[in-house]
C-alpha cells in the first residue's frame, strides 16, 4: 500500500508549492526534508488547522472517504456517487471538484495514479474528524458479530421485525449513531433486543447502543450524505444600495473616523489619561473620552483602540503612566485625508484588537478596559478577512446583515464558525471606519481588502473641497460641502462647530473667537482670514464680536510671583527695585505701591532686615505674622509610618520569643548533621567554580545563597557570585550586593564600576571573597 | 449628486441655501414637515422633529412624499439612517385612532395589535383606558380623552383623533368684508384649520391673527369661547369682532376679574379661568356654562400650565390656537400638539413681510459703556441684583432721548420691565406712561390717543407685550427685558410691525449695558431676531451720541 510520504515525494514542484500555500503552517518555519514535511502534514494541529479552512462540500469529501475508506478499498467515484448520489450532474461536478480541492491540500491521497485508484484519507485525519465522520459508527473488527450489510437480508429482516424497530433505526440512520438503551420493560425494549440480537444495532457502553456502520450505509442506500453542500445563494431578502450612496456614506464615514482619531490626539497629548495599574485606559477615562468627541462609549472605545493599534498613542512608561500621542502621529497629521483614512483601515484590517470586548467582562467578571493588553484575539484579523470577502463576494451595494454573513460563513467554513457577536462587531466598525457605507462595502473597502490603493479610491469618493463660507448675521457660518483643509483649520481655531454632514455649520462664539485670539491670533487678521473665505462681507454683528472680543481680551494679566511686598510709600519701594543687594529676589513693581519677587516671603523678609529695613509678613488676610526661625516636623502621617517602619524593623531584628529549651535542644543536632553531610566531599569532582563550598564562607544552595548575599549586603562586603549567562556559560564576578528583594539582588561590580541587578535564579552559587580561589 | 439647494445633515437638520434657483420650490416642499428653526440672510436651517413629522402626517403626507422631497432637492446623496428614521417615526403617527363608536362610544383603536398590547401594558395609562373590546379595540373613557393623547405622544404613539366634534349650540356669525378682505393666507388658514378639526396656526404679529380667528367662527357659526391673555386684549377681541363680523356688542361677554358675563360669544381671560380660591378653580364652570361650538386660545404659547389641565376636558370641541411662535419658553411644545392640536397653519415672517402684510423692520443694537461708578456697583453686586442694575443704567436715559429725538416724526414706544426707570424716562422724555398700574379706562384713552396721533410717544410696561393692537408705531426701543425671553423679543417686535400707511421701514432699537448681564441676555434675544432673518446691527453709544457732544461721564 502507498504510503502518504510516498505520496508526496511523488508530487511536482508545482503541487507542493501549491501545497504549501494552501496550508501555509507547513511551510513555516521551512521543514528540512519530504519527511518532516509529511510528518507535520499529518499532525493533529496541523490537520485541524487545514479542516477549519475548507468549505463544507471539501469537509463532505473527506467524511466520505473516511467513512468508505474503513469499509474496503474506495474510489474516486465511489466516493462521487456516495455523497452527490447518480443523477444530477452540477453536484456531480461540485464533488468532483471539492474531491480535488482535498487532494491539493494532501488531506487525501491516491493508492497510485490510476484514474480509478483506491483514495486513502492521510494519516490521522479519521481522528480530526472524530469518531463519527458523516454521522457513522465507526467499524469495531473485533466484534464477534458481523451486522447484515445485503440490502436484501437487511430488507427482510426488517419486514420480519416487531413494531418500534423501523422507528428506531430510522432515529440513527442520519447519525449520530447512538442511542440511549431503553430501559427494560419499556416499549421500545423489545424492538431494541430484538435489533441486538440480529445485529441492526450493537451495544456500545452499558447505557447506549450504536448503529454499525454498514447498516446505516444500507439504510441510506449506499450515500454518506443525504445532499452534496452546495454554496448558499445570495439571499433573496438582500438589501442593494445605489452605488453613488455607498460611496458617499462610505466617504463621510472614513473622514469622520480619521478626524475623531486626529482629535483624541490632539487632546491626548494636552492632557494625557493614566494608564490603568493592569495597563488599560479607565472607565472614567473613557466616558471622559466618550464627551469630548461627542461619541457614544462603545464607538469612543473603538476610536481609542484604533489610534492605539495604529501606535498613535501609546503607554510613556513615566512613573505614573499615561498614554501620550506617539511620534509616529506627527507623520500621520502630514497626510491628506484619504492616506491619513488609508492608514488607519489598513491598521484595523490586520489588528488583533477586538475593540469590540471593551465595557464587557471577562471571566474572573473584571470590566475589560480599552487599550487592555489583554485585548487581543489573534483571529480577528482573519475574521475581518472573511467578512469583508464575504460582502465582496456578495457584489456592488449588497448589504448583508450579520446572520447573512453567517450563513456564507457556515458553508465556507463549517469547522470554524465565528460567534455572531464578533461578525456583528466587524460590520458596525467597518461601518464607522467607513470602509462599508450604508451597510455595502465600498469602492475603498474593496480596494482595502484587496490590497489596491485605498487612499486613491476613498479620495475619489471624497466630495471636491469647498474652500468657502457662508457667514450670517445670527454668527453662524455654513460651509456648503467638504471644507477644505486650510478652511477646516480657520474654523477649528475660532468656532464652535454645531453640525455635521454634507454640510459643516459653526457658531462664532465670544468663546471661541477668544480662543483664537488666545492662540495669538489679533482681531484684524482674523476678520481678514474670515473674509477671505467668506461669500459677500464679513456681517456686522460677526465683525463686532471678534473687535469686542479682542477689545476685553487680555485685559487681565496674570503671572508667577512667590511673594509681594506693599508699602504706602512709592519712594520706599522705588529704591528697592534697583538695589543690588536685592538683585537675588527678583523684584518687579506691578504699581507703585507693590513689588513681587521670586524668592519666598522668608528669603525676602530676612534680606530686607538684614539691609537694615524693618519689614514684617502678613497673612493672607493682612494680619501680620510673626516669622520665627523655621522649625521642621513631620506630620502625624509620617510619624506614624515612621513608628510602624520602626515596629516591623524590631519584628525582624529585635529580640523574638526564644523556642522552648527542649525544642531547641532537638535542633541543634540536626543542623549539624545536615551540615556535615553537605560539607563531606563531593563524590565525583566538578569544576572549582561550580563546586559547592559547604561552609557559611561560599554556597551554590539558592536559599544558602540569599542568604550570603544578604549577609553581604549588610556588611557591604564583596562576594563572589557566579552568575549564569543568557547563553548557559557562567562567569564569576566580584560584586558587593546592595540589595536583595523581590528575587533580585541589586549590586555593585566595583571592577567595572556599574551597578548590576542579577534575577536570583541566575546565580549559580555565592562565595565570600576570602574564601575564593 | 444633483446640484439641489437642500443640504441634509445626519443630525437631522436641513440647510436650504436661500440664493439657489430652487430654493423657494424646496422651501414650500420641505414646510409642511421640517420646523424652520432660524433664516438668517443665506442659509435657513430647518429641524426634522417627530412633532413637525407627525404634524405631516396629520396634514396627509406620508413618509414616502418626505422621503422624494429630501433626495429630490438634496445636493450630497441623503443620509441612510435618517431616511429610515424619518419612515419610522411617521408610520408611528396614526396607528392609534380615538374614534366614536356607535355601540361603546369613545374607542382607542389600533391598526396594529402589537401597539395597542405596548399601550395597554404602559404604567402610564393606568385607569385612562376601560375594557379591552378585542385585538384592536379598547374603550376609553371619554373624560380621559386629552389626558389619553397626551400620553400616548409621550409614548411616541400619537394617536389621530377621529372622535369628532359636538355640533355645539348654533349661532349665526358672518364676516362684514365692507372696505376689507380676508387676504389670501389668512383664508389658507381658516381652510388648514376647519379641515384639520382643532390645530394650531402660526402667524406673525401683525399679520391679523383675530382675523383669522373672526373668520373662523363665521365658519363655525357656533357659540364660541375665546381665552385671551389680559383685559385690554380682551376688549380689543370685542372691538374687532364688532368691525369685522355681523356681531353686536350685546351678543359678546366678556369674563374677567371686572365683569362676568357669558353671551354667545364670550371672552375670558387666561387670569380668571386660573384663579383660585382655597384651592379650587372658582370659574371652571364656565367651561360649561354653554354648548360650545368652538374654543379660541389666542396666543397659544403662554397658555399656563392649569389651563392646559382644564383643555384637556373639553376635546369634544373644536379648538384653535392662534399665535406667533410655537417656541415655549417651558418646552410644553407637545402639550400643545395633543391638546389643541396639530400645527395646520404656518407662514415665514419674511413672506407675510414680502408681500408687503406687515411692516419690515430694522433692528439695532445700542450699547452703552458703563462709567466707573457704575461699573463698580455693578461689579460688586449680589448675583440676583445684577439685572436690574445693569438693565437700569442711568446712561440709557440718554440714549432713549437721542433716539426719540431722531424719530420725532414717527410714533415712539418706549418698552421697559422696571417701573422706577420707566417713571424716571416718562418724565425725562415728557410722555405718559402704562404700567400694569393704570387704569383700563385710562391705558384705553392714552392707546386710544396713541394710535390717533394725538401723542406720538409712549413709555410702557411689559402690559403692552401682547395683543395690544398699536397699528401706528413704527419705533420699538426696549430698554430693559425679562431676561432673555425670545418670546418677549418677537411679541415686542410685533408691536412695530403692523404695515403702515407710507410703507416705511420700522425701527426696533435695543439699548443695553456692555460688558454685564444685560448684553448676554440682549444676545440671546438677538440672536432669535437673526434667526427670524431680521439683519440687526450693533452699535456704541459713545459714535451714536458723538456726533452731538452728548457724551459725559459722570
Amino acid at each position: 500500500m502507498a504510503t502518504f510520504t510516498g505520496y508526496l515525494r511523488a508530487r511536482s514542484d508545482d503541487e507542493l508549492v501549491a501545497l504549501l500555500r494552501l496550508r501555509p503552517d507547513l511551510a513555516a518555519p521551512s521543514p528540512s526534508t519530504l519527511s518532516s514535511l509529511a510528518v507535520r502534514a499529518t499532525s493533529r494541529s496541523s490537520l485541524d488547522r487545514a479542516l477549519a479552512s475548507v468549505d463544507a462540500g471539501v469537509l463532505q469529501v473527506l467524511e466520505a472517504v473516511v467513512a468508505l475508506d474503513e469499509s474496503g478499498q474506495v474510489s474516486a467515484a465511489q466516493v462521487v456517487r456516495a455523497v452527490a448520489g447518480h443523477d444530477d450532474a452540477a453536484s456531480v461536478a461540485a464533488v468532483e471538484a471539492s474531491l480535488r480541492s482535498a487532494q491539493e491540500r494532501a488531506l487525501v491521497f491516491p493508492e497510485d495514479t490510476a484514474p480509478d485508484a483506491a483514495l486513502h484519507p492521510s494519516p490521522g485525519l479519521p481522528e480530526a474528524l472524530g469518531p463519527y465522520p458523516a454521522g457513522l459508527a465507526p467499524v469495531d473488527h473485533h466484534r464477534a458479530v458481523h451486522p447484515p450489510t445485503d440490502p436484501d437480508v437487511v430488507r427482510a429482516l426488517l419486514d420480519d421485525a416487531p413494531a418500534g424497530a423501523r422507528q428506531v433505526l430510522d432515529a440513527l440512520t442520519w447519525g449520530p449513531p447512538v442511542g440511549l438503551s431503553p430501559s427494560p420493560g419499556s416499549p421500545s425494549a423489545t424492538a431494541v433486543t430484538w435489533l441486538l440480537r440480529h445485529g441492526l444495532l450493537v451495544p456500545g457502553d452499558n447505557r447506549h447502543v450504536l448503529l454499525p456502520r454498514a447498516v446505516a450505509l444500507t439504510l441510506r442506500g449506499g450515500r454518506t450524505h443525504r445532499r452534496p453542500a452546495t454554496a448558499p445563494p445570495l439571499p433573496s431578502d438582500a438589501v442593494v444600495r445605489p452605488e453613488a450612496l455607498v460611496a458617499a456614506e462610505s466617504a463621510a464615514a472614513g473622514e469622520r473616523a480619521a478626524r475623531l482619531v486626529a482629535r483624541l490626539t490632539r487632546s491626548w497629548e494636552q492632557s494625557p489619561p493614566p494608564v490603568l495599574r493592569a495597563g488599560g485606559l479607565g472607565v472614567r477615562e473613557l466616558k471622559r473620552t466618550a464627551s469630548l468627541l461627542e461619541l457614544d462609549e462603545g464607538e469612543a472605545a473603538f476610536v481609542v483602540e484604533l489610534a492605539g493599534a495604529a501606535g498613535f498613542v501609546a503607554d510613556d512608561g513615566e512613573e505614573v503612566p499615561s498614554f501620550v500621542p506617539t511620534v509616529a502621529v506627527d507623520d500621520w497629521w502630514g497626510q491628506d485625508v484619504a492616506e491619513r483614512w488609508a492608514a488607519l483601515a489598513r491598521t484595523w484590517l490586520t489588528s488583533p484588537r477586538a475593540a469590540w470586548l471593551v465595557g464587557t467582562r471577562d471571566e474572573r467578571s473584571a470590566l475589560r478596559a480599552a487599550l487592555d493588553p489583554e485585548l487581543v484575539r489573534a483571529w480577528a484579523p482573519r475574521l475581518r478577512a472573511t467578512v469583508l470577502g464575504t460582502l465582496a463576494d456578495a457584489g456592488r451595494g449588497v448589504v448583508l446583515t450579520a446572520p447573512q454573513v453567517l450563513e456564507v460563513l457556515r458553508w465556507r467554513t463549517p469547522r470554524s464558525v465565528p460567534p455572531t457577536s464578533a461578525v456583528e462587531a466587524v460590520l458596525l466598525e467597518a461601518g464607522r471606519l467607513g470602509v462599508l457605507g450604508a451597510g455595502a462595502l465600498s469602492d475603498a473597502g474593496r480596494a482595502l481588502v484587496a490590497g489596491d490603493d485605498a487612499a486613491a479610491a476613498l479620495a475619489a469618493a471624497l466630495p471636491a473641497a469647498v474652500d468657502e463660507v457662508l457667514l450670517q448675521g445670527d454668527l453662524t457660518g455654513i460651509v456648503p460641502g467638504r471644507p477644505s483643509a486650510a478652511l477646516e483649520d480657520l474654523l477649528d481655531r475660532t468656532a464652535r462647530v454645531e453640525s455635521r454632514g454634507g454640510a459643516v455649520t459653526v457658531r462664532f462664539t465670544a468663546d471661541s473667537v477668544r480662543a483664537a485670539l488666545d492662540a495669538g491670533a489679533t482681531a484684524d487678521a482674523l476678520l481678514a482670514e474670515l473674509a477671505s473665505h467668506a461669500r459677500g462681507p464679513v456681517p456686522q454683528p460677526l465683525d463686532y464680536l471678534v473687535r469686542d472680543a479682542a477689545r476685553r481680551h487680555g485685559r487681565l494679566r496674570a503671572g508667577a510671583a512667590a511673594s509681594y511686598l506693599r508699602a504706602d510709600d512709592p519712594a520706599l519701594l522705588a529704591g528697592l527695585v534697583d538695589d543690588p543687594r536685592f538683585a537675588d529676589l527678583g523684584l518687579v513693581a506691578l504699581a507703585p505701591t507693590v513689588l513681587v519677587a521670586q524668592g519666598s516671603t522668608r528669603e525676602l523678609v530676612e534680606a530686607l532686615r538684614e539691609a537694615g529695613l524693618a519689614p514684617v509678613a502678613e497673612g493672607p488676610d493682612g494680619q501680620v505674622l510673626h516669622l520665627t526661625p523655621e522649625v521642621r516636623r513631620v506630620g502625624r502621617r509620617g510619624a506614624a509610618a515612621a513608628r510602624r517602619r520602626a515596629a516591623d524593623a524590631a519584628a525582624v531584628v529585635g529580640p523574638q520569643e526564644a523556642l522552648p529549651a527542649d525544642r531547641l535542644q532537638a535542633l541543634v543536632p540536626r543542623l549539624r548533621r545536615a551540615d556535615e553531610d553537605r560539607s563531606a566531599p563531593a563524590p565525583t569532582p566538578v569544576t572549582p567554580g561550580r563546586q559547592a563550598k559547604a561552609t557559611t564562607a561560599g554556597t551554590a544552595d539558592p536559599a544558602g545563597a540569599l542568604v550570603l548575599l544578604r549577609e553581604a549586603a549588610a556588611e557591604r562586603a564583596p562576594v563572589w557570585v557566579e552568575l549564569v549567562g543568557p547563553q548557559g556559560l557562567t562567569e564569576k564576578r566580584l560584586l558587593r550586593p546592595v540589595l536583595v528583594e523581590g528575587g533580585r539582588v541589586r549590586a555593585v561590580d566595583p571592577a567595572r564600576e556599574a551597578e548590576l541587578t542579577i534575577a536570583v535564579h541566575r546565580i549559580a552559587s555565592v562565595t565570600r571573597e576570602e574564601e575564593s580561589p | 449628486m444633483t446640484n439641489g439647494p437642500l443640504i441634509v445633515q445626519s443630525d437631522k437638520t436641513l440647510l436650504l441655501e436661500v440664493d439657489h434657483d430652487q430654493a423657494e420650490a424646496c422651501r414650500r416642499a420641505i414646510a409642511p414637515f421640517a420646523e424652520l428653526e432660524r433664516a438668517p440672510e443665506h442659509v435657513h436651517t430647518y429641524r426634522l422633529t417627530p412633532l413637525g413629522l407627525w404634524n405631516a402626517r396629520a396634514a396627509g403626507h406620508d413618509a414616502e412624499q418626505v422621503v422624494d422631497v429630501l433626495l429630490e432637492y438634496s445636493r450630497y446623496p441623503v443620509p441612510h439612517a435618517l431616511l429610515v428614521d424619518v419612515a419610522d417615526t411617521m408610520s408611528r403617527y396614526g396607528r392609534l385612532q380615538l374614534i366614536q363608536d356607535p355601540v361603546h362610544g369613545l374607542v382607542l383603536h389600533s391598526l396594529d395589535p402589537a401597539v395597542l398590547a405596548e399601550v395597554i401594558r404602559s404604567r402610564r395609562t393606568a385607569g385612562l383606558l376601560g375594557t379591552q373590546l378585542d385585538d384592536t379595540d379598547v374603550i376609553v373613557h371619554p373624560s380621559e380623552r386629552g389626558h389619553l393623547k397626551q400620553v400616548l405622544l409621550k409614548l411616541g404613539w400619537p394617536a389621530e383623533d377621529l372622535a369628532g366634534y359636538v355640533d355645539g349650540e348654533a349661532h349665526a356669525i358672518a364676516l362684514e368684508q365692507d372696505g376689507w378682505h380676508l387676504r389670501p393666507y389668512q383664508q389658507q388658514a381658516v381652510d388648514g384649520f376647519w379641515h384639520g378639526g382643532s390645530g394650531v396656526v402660526v402667524l406673525p404679529c401683525g399679520a391679523g391673527k383675530t382675523i383669522v380667528g373672526a373668520a373662523s367662527m363665521a365658519r363655525s357659526s357656533t357659540t364660541t369661547l375665546i381665552l385671551v391673555t389680559n383685559t385690554v386684549s380682551a376688549r380689543q377681541w370685542r372691538d374687532e369682532l364688532v368691525k369685522r363680523t355681523t356681531l353686536t356688542e350685546d351678543e359678546i361677554g366678556e369674563y374677567s376679574g371686572a365683569r362676568k358675563e357669558i353671551r354667545p360669544v364670550t371672552i375670558a381671560t387666561y387670569q380668571v379661568l386660573t384663579t383660585r380660591r382655597k384651592g379650587v378653580y372658582t370659574h371652571l364652570e364656565l367651561l360649561d356654562a354653554r354648548d360650545w361650538g368652538l374654543v379660541v386660545y389666542d396666543e397659544v404659547h403662554l397658555l399656563p400650565a392649569p389651563i392646559f389641565r382644564m383643555t384637556a376636558d373639553l376635546q369634544a370641541r373644536r379648538r384653535l390656537g392662534l399665535t406667533a411662535t410655537l417656541v415655549r419658553e417651558d418646552g410644553r411644545e407637545d402639550e400643545v400638539f395633543s391638546l389643541i392640536g396639530p400645527k395646520r397653519f404656518d407662514a415665514p415672517w419674511k413672506d407675510i413681510e414680502a408681500q408687503g402684510y406687515i411692516a419690515p423692520a430694522d433692528c439695532v443694537e445700542v450699547r452703552l459703556t458703563l462709567p466707573d461708578a457704575e461699573r463698580m456697583a455693578y461689579a460688586t453686586a449680589e448675583p440676583e441684583d445684577k439685572y436690574r442694575l445693569a438693565a437700569t443704567a442711568r446712561g440709557k436715559n440718554k440714549v432713549v432721548e437721542h433716539l426719540v429725538a431722531q424719530h420725532t416724526d414717527d410714533q415712539v414706544l418706549v418698552i421697559g420691565q422696571y417701573l422706577d426707570q420707566l417713571h424716571e424716562l416718562a418724565e425725562h422724555l415728557d410722555a405718559d406712561l402704562i404700567t400694569g398700574e393704570t387704569r383700563v379706562s385710562e391705558r384705553q384713552r392714552l392707546f386710544d390717543a396713541f394710535r390717533n396721533g394725538e401723542i406720538h410717544k409712549l413709555v410702557v410696561s411689559k402690559v403692552a407685550n401682547f395683543s395690544i393692537d398699536l397699528p401706528e408705531a413704527s419705533v420699538a426701543i426696549q430698554v430693559s427685558g425679562s431676561f432673555g425671553s425670545r418670546q418677549e423679543e418677537a411679541q415686542r417686535l410685533g408691536r412695530i410691525m403692523r404695515p403702515k400707511s407710507d410703507g416705511k421701514t420700522a425701527h426696533f432699537y435695543t439699548v443695553v449695558a456692555r460688558d454685564t448681564v444685560d448684553q448676554d441676555f440682549a444676545a440671546h434675544r438677538q440672536r432669535f431676531l437673526a434667526e427670524q432673518g431680521y439683519a440687526y446691527t450693533i452699535v456704541d453709544a459713545e459714535d451714536l451720541l458723538a456726533d452731538r457732544g452728548e457724551l459725559e461721564r459722570d
